[in-house]
């Protein structure tokens, strides 16, 4: 932590008065999740920006729809839920399987040192918002993706979802400690990388969290990087390497769309 | 109105009771249940010995995604509490996990006692006691605890 060398405990309060304002801001204008948009709707935001132009246009050869997450520091998990889910509810095999998986998960926390008390609270959400997405609930496929989109636009849902991904994330990189270490720039242990970047909610995400998460799920990712990089065409990269990609992503330096592939 | 925060803390305050960890110990105001009292007990073998020291709990809607406010009200000489009775303690901050509950907030804030951190100090004059004159670091400590029996 900074080391503070004044007597003022003001100034923290001010900054977090500061940043709360902010974020007031963006969560009363943007949803956590929006509805289908058409790609084309990129255009608007870099007109006039030649390289993004252009790379917009090629990554509209392969996906039609994106939908936005809100920007609070939690767009990769909560895109990569949604997005999952999104998937599971079509492949009912797929989602019976990651519903064994995500039961069992709590155990393995617990064993990993996770206090049961309280990841108890978040498994449960967990579980209750993957049981009301079930693929052989009443009503078929549209009923269910509206409750997913419902639920996921739910700020209480929303976040928990969020929380429990996280923890999944943070106890993979306990578990393989020393593979993961090797992704961490400077001194800082794993230990201490997952109670600074992983567990605190709005936190961003870097690759050490997308392929710790989807190792864990056993899912693949497949983001589209939209940056200002040479040669007019949008870089993929596949997480975990070489996997069927069942989410996609556009990434923009900071945050995570997801995205709807033709 | 039942919220994810007012639910998480009647199961805080639940597990506080039917669990409570050793001398610490905390209760919803009675009108708010965003708003805790709390206690904390000087741990034994450290100049905090005997106290009891009073706080609040603030907590926000946010709870447990984003930690509570807390301070002590009981004056309190420490390298880590500044001059408000506000705290500074990394898992209030930037270490804060959403498995933390009341419960571990308090047992965290009573081993601060124990073991100050001098590297990030809230009260610079505690802070440089407590480094280069331990014997009037532990006598201001000690005038504290006096005062915490009539608070």
């Amino acid at each position: 932590m900074e080391p503070f060398t004044h007597n003022d405990g003001n100034r923290d309060e001010l900054i977090i008065q500061q940043k709360r304002d902010i974020e007031k801001e963006i969560s009363d204008t943007t949803p956590l999740i929006s509805e289908q948009l058409p790609l084309t709707c990129l255009y608007a935001e870099y007109s006039g920006d030649e390289i993004f132009t252009a790379k917009i246009q090629d990554l509209s050869k392969k996906y039609k729809f994106i939908r936005r997450t809100r920007p609070d520091g939690n767009c990769f998990f909560r895109a990569f839920a949604y997005s999952y889910l999104e998937y599971l509810i079509s492949n009912n095999s797929a989602y019976q399987e990651f519903k064994k998986l995500a039961e069992e998960s709590k155990e393995k926390l617990v064993q990993l040192g996770f206090p049961s008390f309280t990841l108890e609270d978040f498994h449960e959400t967990f579980m209750e918002v993957i049981q009301r997405v079930s693929p052989d609930n009443a009503g078929g496929h549209s009923t269910v993706q509206d409750e997913l989109h419902k639920i996921f636009n739910e700020q209480g849902y929303s976040d928990y979802v969020v929380v429990y991904l996280r923890l999944i994330t943070s106890g993979k990189l306990q578990e393989e400690a020393d593979f993961y270490q090797n992704f961490i720039e400077g001194d800082l242990t794993i230990e201490a990388f997952r109670h600074l970047e992983v567990e605190p909610m709005y936190k961003e995400s870097d690759h050490i969290h997308i392929i710790a998460l989807c190792t864990a799920l056993g899912a693949g990712v497949r983001v589209e990087y939209l940056d200002r990089g040479e040669g007019g065409t949008v870089k993929a990269h596949d997480f975990p390497e070489g996997s069927e990609p069942r989410i996609y992503l556009i990434y923009r330096p900071g945050h995570y769309d997801i995205l709807y592939p033709n | 109105m039942s919220t994810p925060a007012r639910r998480r803390l009647m199961r805080d305050f639940k597990r506080l009771q039917e669990d409570p960890p050793t001398g610490v110990s905390g209760a919803p105001t009675d009108n708010n249940i965003m708003i805790w009292n709390a206690v904390i007990f000087g741990p034994h073998d450290t100049p905090f010995e005997d106290g009891t020291f009073k706080l609040t709990i603030e907590f926000t809607e946010e709870y447990p995604n984003k930690p509570p406010t807390v301070r002590f009200v009981s004056k309190v000489f420490h390298p880590n509490v500044y001059a408000d009775g506000g705290i500074c303690l990394d898992i209030l901050q930037n270490r804060w996990s959403p498995t933390y509950d009341v419960s571990a907030i308090l047992t965290s804030i009573q081993s601060l006692l124990s073991d100050p951190n001098p590297n990030s100090p809230a009260n610079s004059t505690a802070a440089q006691l407590y480094k280069e004159n331990r014997r009037e670091y532990e006598k201001r400590v000690k005038a504290c605890v006096e005062q915490s029996f009539i608070d």
